[in-house]
């Protein structure tokens, strides 16, 4: 959301200076020729290899519809198409549920600012682990000698190790959850900060309840940044491939997963279709999700 | 409103939150200290032992378990994060000192150069992979992932930069330039010190996003191995604390980059002060 407002500001507010405007263009250019030739052309090039000809290793440039019929008419993968938007809408309605609490807490309840930035910064501090590091810290907690099933038997909460706590849909679903998570309370906690608390004693004063405030105060305005918090959350769950690799034993077959095996067994059209199909997927969401509220109208 | 209630439960609430956030990797770190080579990745320690570190560095007897392929994979790390941390660190400055004047298409350039961090690893990773195999130009961690991690850094240094020029007072540079210096001279010695902290930042930023960038790199690098695909290597097959004990390393060191980062952050502000009181003076 930052970069939004950074995006409005340079347009409405510019910063005068005596300097040729060709300069501008030469400083520009670097950047611009670099995002183009290596972003821009590699994603057109994504696109226009869906279209080639697959034989057995290698793609020749005669065109045709053949992968794409190929993807439409496969279970495997179409199936791994469903997976995704299943693990998707399950894994952000899952972020909103745990983090929003939080978020709550930290942006709304703590007044103390520097007790909020001590636990914003306790957020973030996970990341300065390595991400693969993060998804792999999950193993030696859910699996069947692992440290969950252990404290539940300790307890005599259960008498038998529950299997399907790992190498299931179950763990990919929670380890995607906490690394995702941060991204939805960061925006929201911030939106929440923003609100004025003089409405909310308002409210109070006229003998509303904290849940008709919530409902009709709190929850509007923490709104943009649950779909910032969303599209982050939705670009990189949409992206992923590692956490199910690494969590599902394979049973748990992404888009990103579908990819990285046809490039294995270099089979480039077909990781291009399926490429092209996610970024559709992606450019979809987000549009959808800032349809819901106008992020420029809002921050 | 019972505001206490809520607040206390919500405080609760996010206490669990920590515990949910922080959890694995603390389990992660009492395993990584389990004896070996026999002990597995998983409760009870059998006997505590750093024994997995030593595996690390290989100064265990040589058992089963093969060694981690980390040497070459840290030099390889390393190298390629600098390298990106260089580049992106000047094409952020440069471009957000462009988009310092108004010009017509910044929206679109904005939103070019943004896309860079939006787009997700295996999509742009296998573009490139494709570009390059049609080009018939061998994939490298320093050429085609090297260019990759930039398109993924840039964005962050150049946010960041953007930020820094907001808040940043012309009239100094426009004093410089009235005095008869030179543009070049004039960025040198007036615009570059004032903007420091940002570039620090835009750098930490870059650096450590590259050195930890993996999806990128499994597409777009041959076959030398950079440390997060070492570790990526490992998941297909079973998990042995060593794994955990790199984690707890790397941790470590990411750690002592952020220290140093807060460090030269701190000298740059004192020195700024230190010069203030001398021009007072």
């Amino acid at each position: 959301m930052s970069m939004m407002a950074v995006a409005e500001q340079t347009e409405t507010e510019p910063v005068v200076e005596k300097k040729s405007p060709g300069k501008a263009l030469w400083l520009l250019a670097p950047g611009v020729i670099w995002m183009s030739l290596f972003l821009v052309l590699p994603m057109l090039m994504m696109v226009y290899v869906s279209f080639w000809t697959q034989t057995t290793f290698t793609i020749e440039p005669t065109l045709t519809l053949k992968s794409w019929v190929t993807f439409f008419t496969s279970d495997t993968y179409l199936g791994a198409l469903w997976t995704t938007v299943r693990i998707w809408l399950i894994v952000l309605v899952a972020t909103v549920l745990v983090g929003y609490p939080a978020a709550l807490f930290v942006g709304l309840f703590v007044k103390n600012k520097a007790l909020q930035t001590v636990l914003l910064v306790l957020c973030v501090i996970p990341f300065w682990t390595s991400f693969l590091i993060r998804v792999l810290a999950w193993r030696p907690m859910l699996g069947k000698e692992g440290a969950i099933n252990m404290i539940l038997m300790n307890f005599g909460i259960t008498d038998a190790p529950i299997e399907v706590l790992l190498f299931s849909e179950l763990s990919v679903i929670i380890g995607m959850t906490q690394i995702y998570c941060v991204f939805m309370v960061g925006p929201i906690a911030f939106m929440l900060g923003r609100i004025d608390t003089s409405i909310i004693e308002a409210a109070q004063d006229l003998g509303a309840g904290f849940w008709r405030i919530f409902r009709t105060i709190i929850l509007p305005l923490s709104m943009p940044g649950v779909v910032v918090g969303a599209i982050f959350v939705s670009v990189m769950v949409l992206g992923e491939f590692a956490t199910s690799a690494a969590l599902s034993g394979r049973k748990v077959n992404l888009l990103g997963n579908i990819i990285v095996t046809q490039v294995g067994s270099l089979k480039w059209a077909f990781a291009a279709v399926a490429g092209v199909v996610l970024t559709i997927l992606m450019g979809a969401v987000v549009a959808a999700l800032l349809r819901v509220v106008d992020l420029r109208k809002e921050l | 409103m019972n505001a206490s209630g809520i607040k206390t439960g919500l405080g609760a609430y996010t206490a669990l939150f920590l515990v949910f956030l922080y959890g694995p990797l603390v389990v992660l770190a009492i395993l990584s200290f389990q004896t070996g080579p026999e002990g597995g990745p998983q409760f009870p320690i059998i006997e505590w032992s750093t024994y997995w570190y030593k595996h690390l560095f290989g100064l265990t007897p040589p058992s089963r378990i093969a060694p981690l392929p980390i040497e070459q994979a840290l030099v390889r790390s390393l190298g390629l994060a600098v390298m990106t941390m260089i580049v992106s660190t000047v094409l952020g400055v440069t471009a957000a000192q462009a988009f310092r004047r108004k010009f017509r298409g910044s929206g679109v350039v904005f939103y070019l150069i943004v896309l860079g961090m939006m787009v997700p690893g295996v999509l742009v990773g296998l573009g490139m992979a494709l570009v390059a195999n049609t080009l018939g130009i061998d994939r490298h961690w320093w050429s085609t992932a090297f260019v990759l991690h930039v398109v993924y850094t840039f964005p962050f240094a150049f946010l960041v930069m953007l930020a820094i020029f907001n808040r940043f007072d012309p009239s100094m540079e426009e004093a410089s330039w009235s005095l008869g210096v030179t543009p070049a001279r004039t960025f040198r010695k007036v615009t570059f010190p004032l903007i420091f902290p940002g570039v620090l930042s835009a750098m930490l930023f870059a650096f450590t996003l590259s050195y930890d960038e993996f999806s990128r790199t499994l597409f777009a690098s041959g076959r030398d191995l950079t440390l997060p695909l070492a570790i990526y290597g490992t998941f297909s097959v079973e998990v042995h604390p060593n794994v955990f004990a790199f984690g707890v390393l790397t941790t470590l060191f990411s750690f002592a980059l952020l220290g140093t980062y807060a460090a030269l952050m701190m000298l740059s502000v004192r020195r700024a002060k230190r010069i203030a009181i001398q021009e007072e003076a």
